[in-house]
């Protein structure tokens, strides 16, 4: 039973990563007051684009790049959208949630199911003293050391500094930063397409170190369930590695149980991410504080002219 | 954005002419069909045939009026639920959850042999309809109860309805005979009957009433009437004493009960039994086609039949240009873009103003001794 404790505990920092990177993109997006449902298709376009881009030859940093490159360029789509030009933010989300989906299956249709060079553990020698357990915990690739490294980054700036101040204030109340002189709209653009670049992370995340392969429709949710952890983090970054860990720690017993032989029903067994989720968002609305942390201006877009 | 010589200004329009809405609605269309066409020339589609992929294919000949009109069935149903949803405000993103658990509550009438074969078909209906509303009603309780958001919520339970669905094909259900992941094949009379030599079955008058159903609902009944308070306002609605959650609820469940319908029409109609293929893809073209159809039943049953072509001329080009299954929903992506982008036109006045205030003010003020010398 040790050993499969320490493959649970091992495997969880790499379920986990893409969780945390997909939550914290969403959550600068969210402090800035834009809700940003194309998650799915933007980490879907991330996750191919490393894939081809590793397929054709480049490097790993070249792929990370591809991946953030497509993420922005996807992300300039529904900044155009749902900031420029006001559009309902669910209706937005849902547009690019599935035009990034789509093309990244017609994108990733002729390097499907074909695997890659993956993104392995950069130093396993420094951990060879640790006990075994540990050892497998903090013995992770760069990737999921940036995702764990980024949300402390992250509060920081959102926190601690001028810029997210501003940015804050244009999710809390955007009548009154534009007042106080604050561009609303470039301050919008701005977190979207930070937001969107993390999403991108996320996504090569997926395909360079989880599953080492593009398969259509590979992403099965992970975008969703973010939408769903920044609520459960309440809006905070560092919350948000907790939540990541707990939905990390769920999806890493699944392929276990699976590959242990017991007679386990797998598709229930599959099921536990999503039902969790819903859970977790249930629960989150139980208090009558928990709700409180959700920035005043969410989802409302803000045009000058426009009485409110 | 002070670097642009010109600045965009929006301003909100408060009436909006007849022919400003049609214009819009017909221009956003034939921009996003312009879209598509470069985005298939470009994956390798010869541009001198997509006329033919898009007219003689699909609505020239009878196989491909056929399979466009047996696909507006359920794409219509699914469209509905989201429309009636659309109008309280509610995201439904979770039709295809509904649509298995219709699929699976009628495959469980049939496979336990439930009631007396007249009686088989009417209960196949109700048990489609109770999965599907259930389906959605939980995600209902919850934005009401727990102010869980419904768009996450639904969505999510497409993945557990998909995933139980699974488990029934491949555990309880599985056909004995030959261990296919499928159910046992209905007997002749739980099947819907099809229109002599077509595949078009007789759940087009599912459809038909369902969406002179939802008409009369949204268009002449009490129920109607106060959804549209509730879509305004909430907290007004409330304060007026409409009974803003029961109204929530009950349109959840008829909408969930419409596409639990959907999965029956499917079941009954098409394969004849519970396959994995049931309801793949119909998450994204509902809610397309609710907005294309803009919430509005009759304009949702066009609208159907309209991306059933989409789907049909996304076959032939699957078999002709080996082109990968999502470029349908990356085409019904575009043309959802560019009609609800060309909406920007409704809402708002649109004007272009110089961003260089000192210059303007330079000419028309002129210097004070230039005014001077002048008189």
């Amino acid at each position: 039973m040790n050993g499969f404790l320490a493959d649970w505990a091992g495997a969880v920092p790499v379920f986990a990563a893409p969780f945390l990177l997909a939550t914290t993109g969403l959550i600068i997006n969210e402090r800035a007051g834009v809700m940003n449902l194309g998650a799915e298709g933007i980490m879907a376009m991330g996750a191919v684009s490393a894939v081809i881009a590793m397929l054709s030859g480049s490097g790993l940093v070249a792929a990370i790049l591809c991946a953030c490159a497509a993420a922005v360029a996807i992300t300039l789509l529904f900044a155009l959208l749902a900031v420029v030009l006001r559009l309902e933010q669910v209706l937005s989300g849902l547009v690019i949630f599935a035009f990034g989906v789509g093309l990244s299956g017609v994108l990733g249709d002729s390097y499907a199911n074909q695997p890659i060079k993956a993104l392995g553990p950069v130093a396993p020698r420094i951990f060879a003293g640790l006990p075994h357990w540990l050892g497998r915990i903090l013995d992770q690739d760069p990737l999921t050391y940036f995702a764990f490294v980024l949300p402390v980054l992250v509060w920081w700036v959102l926190e601690r500094t001028e810029l997210g101040l501003r940015l804050r204030a244009v999710g809390e109340d955007a009548p009154a930063a534009d007042a106080a002189g604050v561009n609303v709209m470039r301050m919008r653009i701005g977190a979207v397409l930070s937001g969107g670049l993390v999403l991108g992370l996320a996504g090569a995340h997926l395909s360079l170190v989880g599953s080492q392969v593009w398969v259509n429709g590979m992403v099965s949710g992970r975008g969703w369930i973010a939408v769903a952890l920044v609520t459960f983090s309440r809006w905070n970054t560092l919350r948000a590695i907790g939540a990541a860990l707990l939905f990390g720690a769920v999806q890493a017993v699944i392929p276990l149980i699976l590959s242990s032989g017991l007679n386990v029903p797998i598709y229930l067994i599959q099921m536990l991410p999503y039902v969790a989720t819903i859970v977790v968002l249930g629960a989150s609305g139980i208090g009558r504080t928990s709700l409180s942390a959700q920035p005043e201006d969410l989802a409302r877009p803000f045009l000058r002219e426009e009485r409110r | 954005m002070s670097v642009l010589p010109y600045r965009l200004v929006l301003s909100p329009r408060l009436a909006v002419p007849r022919w400003l809405r049609a214009a819009t609605l017909v221009g956003g269309i034939a921009f996003g069909l312009i879209c598509c066409a470069i985005f298939l020339i470009a994956f390798g589609v010869p541009a001198g045939d997509l006329a033919n992929q898009f007219i003689l294919y699909v609505f020239g000949n009878s196989a491909g009026l056929d399979q466009t009109l047996t696909r507006a069935i359920s794409l219509t149903l699914v469209a509905l639920s989201v429309a009636l949803c659309l109008r309280i405000r509610f995201w439904n993103i979770g039709v295809e959850g509904q649509l298995w658990m219709g699929a699976i509550g009628a495959t469980a009438v049939s496979f336990y042999h439930i009631g007396p074969w007249f009686l088989r078909m009417p209960l196949m209906i109700g048990a489609a309809a109770i999965g599907g509303a259930v389906w959605c009603g939980i995600a209902a309780v919850a934005k009401i109860r727990l102010r869980a958001d419904e768009v996450i919520t639904t969505l999510l339970l497409n993945y557990v309805a998909y995933l139980f669905a699974q488990d029934l094909l491949y555990g309880r259900w599985r056909n004995p005979t030959d261990q296919f992941p499928v159910s046992p094949t209905f007997p002749r009379y739980e099947q819907l009957p099809t229109f002599g030599g077509w595949h078009l079955h007789y759940g087009v008058f599912i459809a038909l009433a369902a969406t002179a159903f939802c008409w009369w609902l949204c268009r002449y009944s009490r129920f109607g009437l106060l959804s549209q308070a509730v879509a305004e306002n909430r907290t007004a609605s409330r304060a007026l004493g409409i009974p803003v959650a029961r109204i929530t609820l009950t349109t959840a469940c008829l909408a969930g009960a419409v596409s639990g319908l959907a999965g029956f029409s499917i079941v009954s109609g098409e394969e004849h039994k519970l396959t994995q293929f049931v309801g793949n893809d119909y998450i994204f073209p509902s809610i397309a086609i609710a907005y294309l159809g803009r919430a509005n039943p009759v304009g949702v049953f066009i609208a159907a039949i309209a991306v059933a072509g989409l789907y049909t001329a996304g076959d032939s080009l699957k078999a002709f240009y080996q082109l990968p299954d999502t470029v349908v929903v990356t085409m019904e992506a575009f043309l959802l873009m560019t009609v609800a982008a060309f909406d920007v036109f409704i809402r708002y006045r649109i004007g272009l103003l110089r961003s260089q205030p000192k210059a303007i003010r330079a000419k028309a003020v002129p210097p004070a001794e230039a005014r001077g010398t002048g008189a």
